[in-house]
């Protein structure tokens, strides 16, 4: 089996003419920034909008990428920068969740929930949280990325993402003690 | 806020065997990674189609070279115009040897720009670089568009392009690697990709 052609193939032959081969870049990375995305947002349909926009924005912008070795890391910075600018044109806490379940009875515990009221009081939780120590967070723990791979995505210092995933982590905990 | 034990903080960053963890915050380590796979599920849309729609639509998207940039350049390049120069004060002299004779065309003769363009002059001191190229929004950041010359190895390079008036934004790209902002450029604007990187801000003038 031949394996995949590299980012820096991809960005190539599309430079050089392809856009067909756009559609490899989107496919690979398509999947982690719609999770991304709709965690920062809140809103499936909200995210798929600031992807689209960030994916069109990265295909006209593809020779500025400075280091094709990081493309995932650009991407995802477009992407982060097109949320802010999603949620910066909202009201605060306007967060859509009106389709999350009301808040579970007390007397029940994790366990017993079902699956889908896990996902929206988790949803709850992370949204409640303010937009740096979200984003931290999803990178560091739903996107799975290295201090040193959110460090280039959000161009902050590491000592900093540690400390606002740390923060992430604390509220979250509480929150979800709170929740249910 | 609850302040979590740096224990768990570490067992999180992967700096701890979870395994070491007191029961207490071994539960609340299960607890929290529980939750963070509830978020993991993959999204059930694509934006593939119409972003690849919307890429094949526009053909202002095209990320290969602009055809009117090429066809003015061939332009500049065969026809008689004058000459508008931009030179930084200290490389002046060291530099007005190369620019005059890159500037002026065969005989002699001086170049009038269009009413509506500019000759922009890029010089970068890069001593021991291998290349040097000029990346920018008139040339859509594509490379190998407009490399700088440096034709008596004294590591200052130079090239020249008419452009449109108005403002552009460029780097310079050493060895194919390094993107420069230019030192001497004087405005400089935001990349736009968040890092709090800049890019050279040039304004052309008829």
């Amino acid at each position: 089996m031949r394996d995949a052609p590299s980012d820096a193939l991809v960005v190539a032959q599309v430079l050089g003419g392809d856009k067909e081969a756009f559609g490899i870049i989107i496919r690979r990375y398509e999947p982690g920034l719609l999770r991304f995305a709709t965690r920062m947002l809140g809103s499936p349909d909200a995210a798929a909008d600031a992807v689209a926009e960030s994916l069109v924005r990265a295909y006209r912008h593809l020779a500025q990428c400075r280091d094709l070795e990081h493309l995932k890391s650009w991407l995802y910075r477009i992407t982060g920068n097109r949320c802010r600018s999603h949620l910066g044109r909202r009201h605060t806490g306007d967060v859509p969740l009106d389709d999350a379940p009301p808040l579970a009875d007390p007397v029940d515990t994790w366990a017993v929930l079902e699956r889908g009221e896990q996902v929206a009081l988790v949803e709850r939780a992370l949204a409640g949280l303010p937009e740096e120590k979200r984003e931290a967070f999803v990178l560091k723990h739903i996107e799975g990325m290295s201090y040193e791979e959110m460090s280039a995505v959000t161009g902050a210092r590491i000592p900093t993402l540690k400390m606002r995933v740390h923060r992430a982590r604390e509220a979250l905990l509480a929150a979800l003690k709170e929740l249910v | 806020m609850t302040v979590i034990d740096p224990r768990l903080q570490e067992a999180l960053d992967g700096e701890r065997d979870p395994a070491t963890l007191p029961v207490g915050l071994r539960e609340a380590y299960v607890r929290l990674l529980a939750a963070t796979e509830l978020l993991r599920e993959p999204p059930a849309v694509s934006v593939a189609d119409r972003v690849m729609a919307e890429i094949r639509s526009d053909a202002a998207t095209s990320v290969t070279a602009p055809a009117g940039a090429a066809r003015r350049l061939t332009q500049w390049f065969t026809r008689p115009r004058a000459v508008t120069l931009r030179l930084r004060p200290a490389w002046t002299l060291a530099l007005a040897a190369a620019l005059a004779a890159l500037l002026l065309l065969p005989g002699g003769q001086a170049a009038v720009p269009g009413a509506e363009e500019g000759i922009a002059q890029f010089v970068g001191h890069f001593p021991g670089a291998r290349s040097v190229e000029v990346v920018g929004s008139f040339n859509d950041w594509r490379r190998g568009a407009l490399p700088l010359s440096d034709e008596d190895h004294d590591g200052i390079w130079h090239g020249a392009v008419v452009l449109p008036t108005g403002q552009h934004e460029y780097m310079f790209v050493v060895d194919g690697e390094r993107w420069v902002a230019d030192p001497l450029a004087g405005r400089y604007v935001d990349d736009g990709f968040g890092a709090g990187r800049q890019n050279a801000l040039l304004i052309v003038r008829p």
